[in-house]
């Protein structure tokens, strides 16, 4: 295992050597946090559908019970039950609108990853960055565990526990757990645990900041340690269930409507019913759950005793639990809502649930219908200083504090960016399929084929995968 | 000149004004008051008053810009509101925040109650390593831990415990007389 151990270390030295300036040193943190004998159990798998590119490169990594769709590329990197899901990277002659630019793409768009460690991290979307459209890279990054790298090329950096950067390019930046991060382009930050930001220079600006005291129940990591808190706790009560579906290769069949996928690595627990136009991805756990047509539960999202009348989005990591959906709300990445039995948790039509969102009740609440809501809502005291109505938003021309909220900017462009951000998403997903036309991944994903790959199982490259080219 | 050392311009410690942890806000400006009033009638002339611990140890100093900032809101929201501008926020917006965090926190509405409720050691200097000097020091040693550290004044110490201080304006004195003497010396005065 010494080529596992010398990657490792390489790793943690090059990433260091980007944090530099920030002097912050990443080893302790990870040192310890996967042991080594663990890469060598588990098999990486990928995905092979006519919807998608098969074309997939791994060089002198470890794979462990990671999974890989589209076209990717990992060199010299350390995966930990990761998912690259490359299946919204742009083709070959798409054209790219940015500001004034229509820009052609050259060639099909790849992931690739290069010298990082990605522990328990979901790889999405495609690059936004216009100097790099082809290339969504990762390079010289440490993410841990549910950890979401969506549509941002990052270089240099390191993303904490339940951390989030979205739409993001960014380099030499330390993002702390459960911070969640989309300001088109970041370098040399070191961002706090649980700080929400969402920047459109020259058109919004939003922050919260989670009180440290408050967050750490929930989500602490410090050095030496493993993750811990309530968010840790929940996942890791449901890990068995995940053991199941990874380990038996058949599986007891689910219904679904035609129009639907259900991933098959994705856990269903009875009482459960999907509609029509329901995506379910790979790590999704469902629980007595009800998701009408056009929902969908993203990777590292659980549905539990919970009803989502339709057409609602539930991004990467969200945790929805003895809870009633209106239709078309957005529940955001890694949010938590935690209702509990005769305290359940109601949200109204067209609420926007922000990244990062925790809710966690024990008396019932109603949050009307067209609400922002964002931070830690504890009852009904906290949604005076923690939403806000989106046509109250709308309004703002200037800026807005409410609670720990600072806005700054035109409210009616942030409304409208998250609105069309939540349609193009329920597009993508398949949530309009009418019969012939709008497909999207509920359509696409069916009927993937999953193939294995395994690693040296002993010797000087125990934990190493051999080089791989996976084409049609 | 090079014969002085700091013990020989040094403010012995018992002609200083201190008062012990846990005073007030409101005992510790009638001490600075005092101060104040004898500045001018006592030999030795000072304006600050000094914090010592329950042995007697010198942790920390006050003076007229310490206690006002007693009444400032606290320090982690103004640092917080500082921090916004790394995040994008525009000078004007953080301006704004601050005016309206002053006006709702209006320091001087709610000047009894701080007067009482505030303690010393939550706005009191605090005195760090680079103030201290020991009493054997020369002067130019002295001088170049004021200039490099930008110090109104050193602690002066014997064997760990504070027994003086040195201030700038006792240092300045010295350095004039002797360079007069010298000059007069020159002259042939």
């Amino acid at each position: 295992m010494k080529a596992l151990q010398a990657l490792f270390d390489r790793i943690v030295q090059r990433v260091n050597i980007n944090l530099r300036e920030l002097a912050i040193d990443v080893r302790p943190y990870v040192d310890g946090l996967v042991p080594f004998e663990q890469l060598t159990k588990f098999y990486a798998f990928y995905g092979v559908t006519p919807h998608h590119a098969l074309d997939l490169q791994f060089r002198k990594s470890s794979l462990a019970g990671s999974y890989f769709l589209g076209k990717c590329c990992a060199t010299g990197s350390i995966l930990y039950k990761t998912d690259i899901r490359g299946d919204e990277l742009k083709k070959e002659g798409d054209i790219y609108s940015y500001k004034t630019f229509n820009i052609a793409i050259s060639e099909d768009e790849a992931i690739r990853i290069q010298d990082s460690l990605l522990v328990k991290t979901l790889v999405h979307n495609f690059s936004h960055d216009p100097e790099t459209l082809e290339n969504f890279f990762i390079t010289n990054t440490v993410s841990l565990h549910y950890a979401n790298i969506h549509g941002s090329p990052t270089d240099g950096s390191y993303l904490g526990p339940f951390a989030t950067v979205d739409l993001t390019t960014m380099n030499d930046c330390v993002i702390g757990a459960f911070s969640y991060i989309q300001a088109g382009e970041i370098g040399h930050l070191d961002i706090e645990p649980g700080t929400v930001w969402v920047r459109n220079p020259d058109q919004f600006n939003f922050l919260y900041r989670y009180p440290q005291e408050k967050l750490r129940p929930y989500i602490h990591f410090a050095a030496g340690q493993t993750p811990h808190g309530v968010l840790m706790d929940f996942v890791e009560q449901r890990k068995e269930a995940f053991q199941h579906v990874f380990e038996k290769v058949n599986l007891e069949p689910v219904v679904v409507p035609d129009t639907s996928s259900l991933d098959r690595f994705a856990v269903i627990k009875p009482k459960t019913i999907i509609r029509e136009n329901v995506l379910v991805a790979q790590r999704a756990y469902l629980e007595n759950a009800y998701l009408g047509k056009g929902a969908n539960a993203q990777e590292n999202c659980y549905i539990i005793n919970s009803r989502l009348e339709g057409n609602n989005v539930t991004a990467h990591g969200g945790k929805i639990i003895e809870a009633d959906l209106e239709p078309n709300v957005f529940v955001g990445f890694n949010s938590f809502l935690y209702g509990r039995p005769g305290s359940r948790l109601t949200i109204g039509q067209d609420c926007i649930i922000m990244p990062h969102t925790i809710i966690d009740i024990q008396q019932p609440l109603a949050i009307p219908a067209g609400h922002l809501v964002w931070g830690l809502v504890t009852g009904q005291a906290d949604l005076a200083t923690n939403s806000i109505p989106l046509e109250a938003l709308s309004e703002v021309k200037d800026s807005q504090c409410v609670g720990d909220m600072y806005f700054e900017g035109d409210g009616g462009r942030f409304v409208k960016a998250f609105r069309d951000r939540i349609h193009h998403i329920l597009e993508a997903n398949g949530a309009f399929y009418d019969g012939s036309n709008h497909k999207g991944h509920a359509q696409k994903n069916q009927n993937i084929s999953f193939n294995t790959i395994q690693p040296y199982p002993e010797g000087e490259f125990k934990g190493l995968y051999p080089t791989i080219v996976i084409r049609p | 000149m090079n014969t002085f050392t700091v013990k020989d311009l040094m403010v012995p410690l018992s002609e200083y004004a201190t008062v012990p942890l846990g005073t007030t806000l409101f005992e510790a400006m009638l001490a600075l008051e005092k101060a104040q009033e004898e500045f001018d009638h006592t030999k030795y002339k000072h304006r600050g008053i000094l914090i010592l611990d329950d042995s007697k140890r010198v942790i920390g100093k006050l003076s007229h810009l310490h206690a006002l900032s007693a009444l400032e809101p606290k320090a982690d929201e103004s640092s917080s509101i500082k921090e916004l501008g790394q995040f994008g926020f525009s000078s004007g917006f953080i301006r704004g925040l601050r005016k309206k965090r002053r006006l709702q926190e209006a320091p001087l509405s709610d000047l009894c109650r701080k007067a009482v409720e505030l303690k010393v050691e939550d706005f009191m200097h605090i005195t760090a390593e680079d103030e201290f000097i020991d009493h054997a020091a020369t002067l130019d040693m002295a001088i170049h831990q004021l200039v490099q550290e930008k110090l109104l004044a050193l602690l002066v110490t014997r064997d760990g415990r504070t027994i003086g201080i040195l201030r700038v304006a006792d240092v300045f004195a010295a350095v004039y007389h002797h360079m007069t003497e010298c000059t007069l010396e020159q002259e042939g005065l």
